[in-house]
């Protein structure tokens, strides 16, 4: 049965045999391409970007920037860019009609039909799609550091990225990770997103959403999961290191706070934007192309400084819901209270005087003294996944570090042909 | 020496113990379900000083808490509480650094 994703599209993998792609690249001009590119074709070419089989053309750029939609109606809101300078433009002897190679980490990586070479306003980018054109914001920053010609042109991967330890099982790409929801016998399913190792607080998150999510459903069987959806992309000193992040939340349930039948960690590639409500519609497409049904939207959901109000992500998402095939569920904060002595919701809970909201940077500062929580904060299990973490992949810190970032192990390699 | 700006140091069992031989203990408070911290204080110059030195977060907006600082700076800071029996401690351990 064909598999089905966003804008009505069948998801349809554009990966080369190893005989064809070598037949296929033979005399083609060469381009290497930054990471970001390098994360952008293996969603293109696996079905996370779909309908879009490519890098976008000026049509569709100037939908998404007018209407958040491409060129045929379907509802995008973040354009997908590939970037050159005029002089490469010249150099590569990029033009229409002409197929190129794209080249990550000195391996030829994928086919680059190219179809189209132009410009386009980046400020008029940023104030549609993050609302602004203030430098200082991150999302603003990246694409004013585009060079300044756009091409465009369908992708075909000419082998599969080899996935590096300790990520290999959770790179679950659309198709597969349809399987695999088949497999567990889910009848809906729930997104988490997150770029965070799990407290209570984000534990709690997950239950509510899967409790929101379970609605109607008969409880014979289990019927829903929880898929964590990790975003893994550029690293900024201090953040968590991505080897904590997805195997913090996988201890979630090797522990036992969830178990195999309710619950399932997973990636994606992507460098954020922080688009805020726009971005909210985007990771919305993302999984639901990976088969998921609902997804989990808090406060602020990709959200930067005070560029957004914390709903304006789920009003945004109500006037396009219709047409996402994907049901937002909204999360209310979690908190600890020494009265009610659990974790609670801000929504049930009403000893505000007491309440004790958790805080990132409270939690950092806590795991950066490597002093364990109480178990109501930090799953013990957790704690430990993080400091292991910390001493194997991290030099010593769970934290992004310059010395991380120069060491570390890449989360994907592009193998030779 | 204006300001008043909090630096949380957490504190287990183990730190607890230390804390009590040093007659500390009755400082710490509890936070988030029983978790006690030591807070020392920096004054404006010594928080600027861990922004541009250190990298730290100065949040002014609200509790002035300085957050953010590398692990060292932390247990330089603890270790230099149980050591000098005082929470006077953040001017000793800057200097440890200069
Ligand atoms: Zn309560």
């Amino acid at each position: 049965m064909a598999e089905i994703g966003h804008g009505g599209k069948e998801i349809q993998e554009r990966i080369m045999q190893p005989a064809e792609a070598k037949e296929k690249i033979k005399g083609l001009t060469q381009i290497p391409v930054r990471k970001q590119i390098a994360n952008e074709i293996i969603n293109l070419a696996y079905g996370w970007f779909c309908p879009l089989e490519g890098f976008m053309g000026k049509d569709d750029v100037d939908g998404v920037v007018k209407n958040m939609r491409l060129a045929d109606g379907t509802i995008w809101p973040i354009p997908i860019l590939f970037d050159l300078s005029q002089d490469e433009v010249e150099k590569f002897g990029v033009k229409p009609g002409q197929s190129v190679v794209l080249e990550y980490q000195d391996n030829p990586m994928a086919l680059f039909e190219v179809t189209e070479v132009f410009e386009y306003d980046k400020a008029a980018i940023c104030q549609a799609v993050l609302g602004t054109t203030e430098d200082k914001h991150p999302g603003c920053a990246r694409t004013y550091s585009y060079k300044d010609k756009f091409v465009a042109g369908k992708i075909t991967l000419l082998k599969e990225p080899k996935i590096n330890e300790p990520f290999g099982p959770y790179f679950l790409p659309p198709l597969k990770m349809r399987a695999v929801i088949k497999e567990k016998g889910w009848n809906r399913t729930v997104a988490h997103q997150t770029r965070n190792v799990p407290h209570t607080g984000h534990e709690w998150l997950m239950k509510g959403a899967f409790f929101q999510t379970y609605g109607d459903l008969p409880i014979e069987k289990p019927e829903v999961g929880v898929v964590v959806n990790a975003i893994i992309g550029e690293k900024r000193v201090k953040d968590y290191i991505d080897e904590a992040i997805i195997l913090c939340q996988d201890e979630l349930e090797k522990s036992g706070y969830f178990g195999p039948h309710n619950h399932l960690s997973s990636l994606t590639f992507w460098d954020m934007r922080y688009a805020g409500p726009k971005e909210a519609v985007f990771h919305a497409i993302l999984r639901a192309n990976l088969g998921i049904t609902h997804h989990m939207y808090g406060r602020d959901h990709a959200g930067v400084g005070d560029y957004y109000g914390a709903y304006e992500a789920h009003h945004l998402l109500d006037t396009v819901g219709e047409e996402l095939d994907i049901t937002p569920v909204y999360s209310m904060n979690w908190l600890y209270c020494p009265v009610c002595a659990e974790i609670t919701s801000e929504g049930l809970c009403n000893h505000k005087d007491q309440q004790q909201k958790f805080s990132g940077t409270l939690i950092r500062s806590i795991v950066t003294d490597g002093v364990k929580p109480p178990r109501l904060i930090i799953r013990p299990e957790v704690f430990d996944q993080i400091m292991a973490c910390a001493e194997k992949y991290g030099e010593g810190s769970p934290f992004v570090t310059e010395e991380y970032l120069e060491k570390r192990t890449p989360v994907f390699n592009i193998e030779p042909l | 020496m204006a300001g008043k700006n909090p630096i949380y140091l957490w504190v287990n069992e183990e730190r607890y113990e230390q804390l009590e031989k040093a007659g500390l203990a009755h400082h710490t408070e509890e936070r988030l379900a029983g978790l006690k911290v030591l807070i020392v204080y920096a004054d404006d110059d010594q928080a600027k000083t861990f922004v541009q030195k250190f990298g730290a977060k100065h949040d002014t907006s609200t509790t002035g808490s300085i957050e953010l600082l590398p692990k060292d700076v932390k247990h330089r800071l603890f270790e230099k509480v149980v050591e000098k029996q005082s929470i006077d401690v953040v001017g000793d351990v800057l200097a440890s650094y200069s």
